[in-house]
């Protein structure tokens, strides 16, 4: 899959700003720190090499999210191979990496509860809901993008996220959705 | 004729952004008449708002981004820019053991030759390294500039608050800083309004990137560490302890400065040249009373009135460390 169509330019040429978003990624993907961390350090160890030979507007962020996808592709067929892996419970661990809003200090606490009860509620979505609302929820990809980290058709990814959305609906209490303003999303 | 069912899909795709052209205007014309559409889309937003609201989703821990760091640091540089792959080499050469002992005669020769254009070199390097420092940070704030102008570097927090962009920032770059608030032109409403701001990489660490609109103009303002970013070059016009840097590049009109350990770099596309473009913010600003005005047009031949701000005067309207 090529990334060299407009997307994400080359400002961010060495890709440590999309960290956060890589992370995010692999903890979606794997539900565990350990094997999240590993697959993000995994990613940048295959990605650096070649990010001298990405062309001038390149989509760094795409090329990245779809290197880490294949590397945990790469894994989970190792590990059907071998001994098998349990899984971690999420539970309060997850909870000391919760960063700071940008809500005013005095919002602090309350966006901080909400922030928490939204992550898990998209960690109780099956993995491939989990995937498809976080890459355009969170880090701005488009139906394009998606598609080619994910290695689907567009009309999968719509078709999914519109499922997704409706479940993740279910799964977050009636407070937050009544809460939720009529803030305008920005510009992609 | 559509019903409103054909109009379910629809209603995602403008949520996330997808629809444009004839498509985008025949949902707003449906959607101008149908009640339960809008409904439909406001439950679909406020969902969207929710999630935005709780980004990022995870951090990464501060040991796995030491780690990556410094595994991009230790790469061979990727940068675009020569100037800084000069300075690499240059510092890289320079810091090769010198094994001029046990060489022959004309080897020594070469040497000393070697070590006269050393000994040169270093007197022009400050300044070398100084210029191709300022280089790299203008043309970094060009391409996060651009970046904004064509949706490649999309706004991370939008905000019109300083104080809720600067607390964005808090814990993400290496520095605390303070944002002013916007002036009002004198009865004319806001000349500029902050619209928010983004992370951007510069040199391994994270800088801020703050998006400002004028009218139909974009600005943005970035702003990194100055043990990293450096203000030089261009015309400079000193006011209070601060040097302001003006120069074109790329079409662009770029001001420097430093202050208080941050460097920053504010560009814009504003009518004039650098300075004409600053000025274009500040002369209606309704506290211009504050500004000592004068004209000055035979040190820098311009013949509009220059302002040299005071320190207490540029604390209040520039940027400052938190």
């Amino acid at each position: 899959m090529s990334w060299n169509h407009d997307g994400a330019g080359q400002a961010d040429a060495t890709g440590v700003e999309h960290l956060d978003g890589l992370y995010s990624y692999a903890l979606v993907l794997t539900r565990n720190h350990a094997e999240a961390q590993d697959l993000v350090q995994e990613t940048f160890v295959r990605a650096i090499p070649a990010m001298s030979r990405l062309c001038a507007g390149s989509n760094t962020k795409g090329w990245l999210f779809t290197i880490l996808r294949n590397v945990w592709l790469n894994q989970l067929r190792k590990w059907r191979n071998g001994p098998q892996l349990i899984e971690m419970e999420f539970g309060d661990d997850l909870a000391n990496s919760i960063v700071e809003s940008s809500k005013a200090l005095d919002d602090l606490y309350v966006s901080r509860l909400e922030a928490e009860q939204v992550r898990a509620a998209i960690q109780e979505l099956p993995l491939t809901f989990r995937e498809v609302i976080m890459l355009p929820e969170y880090e701005d990809l488009s139906y394009q993008e998606i598609a080619s980290v994910l290695d689907c058709p567009v009309g999968t990814v719509m078709s999914r996220l519109g499922r997704a959305r409706a479940k993740l609906r279910t799964l977050l209490p009636a407070t937050l959705k009544r809460a939720g303003s009529s803030e305008v999303r920005g510009a992609r | 004729m559509k019903g409103c069912e054909d109009y379910s899909p629809t209603i995602q795709l403008y949520v996330d952004q997808e629809l444009s052209g004839e498509e985008l205007q025949d949902f707003l014309v449906h959607l101008e008449e149908c009640p339960s559409c809008r409904t439909e889309l406001e439950a679909e937003e406020s969902l969207s708002a929710l999630l935005h609201r709780s980004r990022p989703l995870y951090r990464a821990p501060d040991t796995l981004r030491q780690q990556v760091l410094q595994a991009v640091e230790s790469a061979p540089a990727s940068t675009p820019y020569a100037p800084v792959r000069l300075r690499k080499h240059v510092t890289a050469v320079l810091a090769r053991p010198l094994r001029a002992a046990s060489r022959r005669a004309h080897v020594r020769l070469a040497l000393v030759a070697a070590m006269i254009l050393l000994a040169a070199g270093l007197l022009l390097m400050p300044g070398m390294l100084e210029q191709a420092n300022a280089t790299s940070y203008i043309d970094a704030a060009i391409e996060a500039h651009r970046g904004c102008l064509n949706g490649n570097l999309p706004l991370e927090v939008q905000s019109g608050s300083p104080a809720v962009v600067a607390a964005w920032f808090t814990g993400k770059v290496p520095f605390n800083f303070r944002l002013p608030t916007s002036p009002d032109g004198s009865g004319q409403g806001q000349v500029y309004r902050l619209t928010g701001g983004r992370l951007v990489n510069y040199k391994g660490a994270y800088a801020a990137l703050v998006a400002y609109q004028m009218q139909q103009q974009r600005i943005s303002l970035l702003v990194a560490s100055s043990s990293s970013a450096v203000a030089a070059g261009g015309e400079v016009v000193p006011s209070g302890k601060i040097d302001f840097h003006y120069s074109k590049h790329e079409g662009f009109n770029v001001i420097t400065w430093s202050n208080h350990g941050l460097t920053y770099a504010l560009v814009s596309s504003l009518p004039g040249s650098g300075r004409q473009s600053c000025m274009v913010c500040h002369q209606n600003m309704a506290d211009g009373a504050h500004f000592s005005a004068h004209r000055d047009e035979t040190q820098l031949g311009h013949s509009y009135p220059l302002r040299h701000f005071s320190t207490a005067t540029l604390d209040r309207h520039l940027p400052h460390k938190g």
